[in-house]
């Protein structure tokens, strides 16, 4: 068997305890901890009767462990039930709510990296140099600030003060209607509905999430880089890379780089899982309609359903980020491949 | 760290004739800057604390000490927010809050989960399994999701914070300290200990664990960056504390609306808060690993 059919099938294979411990965590911590939702959806001078009524239309009537096993075997049929508070099966609100999340995560992402991995090069070669001094303050800042204050931030300076960018209300200006779902990106589906007016708008709505996630995805890409870089550089390849008379961009990005990536990709990695798996507060501050702003409302409203459904997909999106990260490994190391 | 300066010459003098020497000069030069600047904010911070206990400018809980939404000006060194509250007496009074919870929460997480670590390391077979496989599902879990749902379950208060955020740190002390003792459980120093008759216990907590601190430390500082962040989120999402509560998450919470009209002071000054007590967590941590892992000592 190839060796990257090995490494897939037995990760697909660990992944099933971990998704169960997950599921069951999740599934009792929620019933525990987010309170009883009856009390939401019963009106203030509900009868017993109307209150036992709403448990039973709730689900939530039977005793835990018969609630725990009907959700499990649902879950195994691909069911992750109804959501209390949209009145729709989780799985098409996820589904919805999917594109929104990944558009944030994939421009923010982007910037991070075209960013973070340059800066930590440049801050490496320039160890101890004004260069290196500057990006190491500049990602300390990054690393150091939350992001929702970054975003608050941006939005005084960028819409408050100068209004260079529209305010904080989700993927498109209010009232304007978005074009007929495709893809759910609303850059592709703009264009594919022909209107690039609309694309316009939609990437000024964008910018300023997209900017404030850059921001913080490329402080740590930039850190590790910068580390791994200085270790790079000072092995005995790069000494003989030089004496052989080839030049520093040569030696730095064939050489050095390429063997400094190993700890970038895996950092890469978790960022992505944590991204993708919803921006709870970069969302909740930009009126973002992604997963992150779900997860946040399925706490609030003690909406179980919706709240296991979000946490399984973000914990299967962390596994499967580190797959990714694990195959890049077998691409990028030919120690690993053998 | 010693101070440094008066080897320099002599260092000086030893990089011209060592080859590779200069880098290590310079470096300790520069790691004890860090850590210098690192402790001494940090001191700033534990100062400040404890300063707002006796005093401050005005009452951070009154409402109603000057006029609503005053910019920083020479009566209000920072401004007032809507309620008429001084800010800076409410940042002032905020660092007991994010320092204080921070701290404490970071030692029970240390304490407990290297415990746990060296247990999980030394002993291996079925109790490592147990406590790996435990901690690896609860790291699979959303961390301020996970503090957000027990939050909200347990209700607002210093104390349930901190118990929330020491419980969301011991799985990454557990595996670091148990990685560490179990590369070294065979090593000859740990071979020879045994050898004269010390118990499982004493091998594995006072031969192991202080050749193994090292790393956990150093992650110690970054980890306390990390739990104020997620302190701050909270505050900000308005979990775990009394609104009232001058805690710089909730602050920059209450002047989110105002920043939309303009009033910017109201969020900027806690996040200036919150940047220099993690900033000052992050040089820390990279000075202690400077120090403490060989590779980056060259």
């Amino acid at each position: 068997m190839p060796p990257l059919l090995r490494l897939i099938l037995r990760r697909v294979f660990w992944v099933l305890p971990v998704a169960l411990g997950v599921v069951t965590i999740t599934f009792f911590a929620a019933r525990v901890f987010a309170g009883d939702p009856t009390e939401l959806y019963a009106p203030p001078d509900a009868t017993d009767a109307l209150r036992a009524l709403i448990r039973i239309r709730l689900g939530l009537a039977d005793p835990l462990w018969v609630q725990y096993i009907h959700y499990i075997s649902a879950l195994l049929r691909g069911d992750l039930g109804m959501s209390f508070s949209t009145n729709r099966p989780v799985l098409i609100d996820l589904w919805d709510r999917l594109p929104a999340t990944l558009e944030l995560g994939f421009t923010g992402l982007t910037i991070g990296i075209l960013l973070g991995v340059p800066l930590g090069v440049i801050a490496a070669v320039n160890r101890e140099r004004w260069p290196d001094f500057l990006v190491r303050g500049v990602t300390l800042g990054g690393m150091a600030l939350p992001q929702f204050w970054i975003g608050l931030v941006l939005i005084w300076v960028f819409f408050v003060t100068l209004n260079w960018l529209p305010g904080p209300v989700g993927r498109l200006p209010v009232g304007i209607d978005p074009p007929s779902r495709l893809t759910g990106f609303m850059l592709i589906d703009t264009l594919a509905a022909g209107r690039p007016d609309l694309w316009f708008m939609a990437l000024k709505q964008l910018a300023l999430p997209a900017a404030t996630l850059g921001l913080t995805t490329l402080a740590p890409i930039a850190r590790v880089t910068r580390a791994s870089m200085v270790e790079a550089l000072q092995s005995d390849y790069i000494r003989t890379a030089t004496a052989m008379g080839h030049t520093n961009r040569t030696v730095w990005f064939r050489h050095g780089l390429r063997n400094a990536l190993l700890p970038v990709v895996t950092l890469i990695g978790g960022v992505a899982g944590h991204i993708f798996g919803g921006a709870v507060l970069l969302e909740s501050i930009f009126g973002w309609p992604g997963l992150g702003q779900y997860a946040l409302q399925a706490i609030d409203s003690s909406d179980f359903a919706a709240l296991q459904g979000f946490v399984i997909y973000a914990s299967l999106l962390y596994v499967l980020a580190f797959l990714v990260v694990d195959i890049l490994y077998m691409l990028i190391d030919p120690r690993i491949r053998q | 760290m010693k101070p440094l300066a008066p080897l320099e010459g002599l260092e000086l003098a030893e990089a011209a004739s060592a080859p590779g020497a200069t880098i290590r000069t310079r470096r300790r030069l520069r790691l004890s800057w860090s850590m210098r600047i690192g402790l001494g904010i940090l001191g700033v911070y534990v100062t400040v604390a404890m300063l707002s206990v006796f005093w401050t400018p005005y009452d951070p809980l009154a409402p109603g000490v000057g006029d609503s939404f005053l910019p920083p000006g020479q009566d209000f060194w920072l401004g007032t927010d809507r309620l008429g509250s001084d800010l800076l007496s409410r940042l002032m009074t905020g660092a007991q809050y994010d320092l204080g919870i921070t701290l404490v929460a970071v030692a029970v997480a240390l304490t407990l989960g290297t415990i746990l670590g060296v247990i999980a390391g030394y002993y291996g077979g079925v109790v490592d399994v147990v406590l790996l496989r435990g901690v690896e599902m609860f790291q699979a879990f959303p961390g301020l999701l996970f503090a957000m749902l027990i939050v909200k379950a347990v209700g607002p208060g210093v104390l349930n914070i901190i118990v929330v955020m020491s419980f969301i740190g011991i799985p990454d002390y557990l595996r670091l300290a148990r990685a560490e003792v179990q590369a070294r459980r065979n090593w000859p120093y740990a071979e020879a200990a045994r050898m004269v008759g010390n118990r499982a216990w004493q091998v594995a907590f006072l031969h192991l664990l202080p050749n193994s601190i090292g790393p956990v430390l150093a992650f110690t500082s970054i980890n306390a960056a990390f739990v104020a962040l997620i302190t701050a989120s909270l505050g900000f999402l308005g979990l775990g504390l009394s609104p009232n509560t001058p805690e710089w998450g909730n602050m920059i919470a209450r002047g989110q609306d105002a920043v939309m009209t303009g009033e910017w002071w109201i969020s900027f000054f806690p996040g200036l808060a919150i940047l220099g007590m993690t900033g000052a967590f992050y040089l820390l941590g990279d000075a202690i690993s400077d120090l403490t892992d060989p590779r980056r000592r060259r």
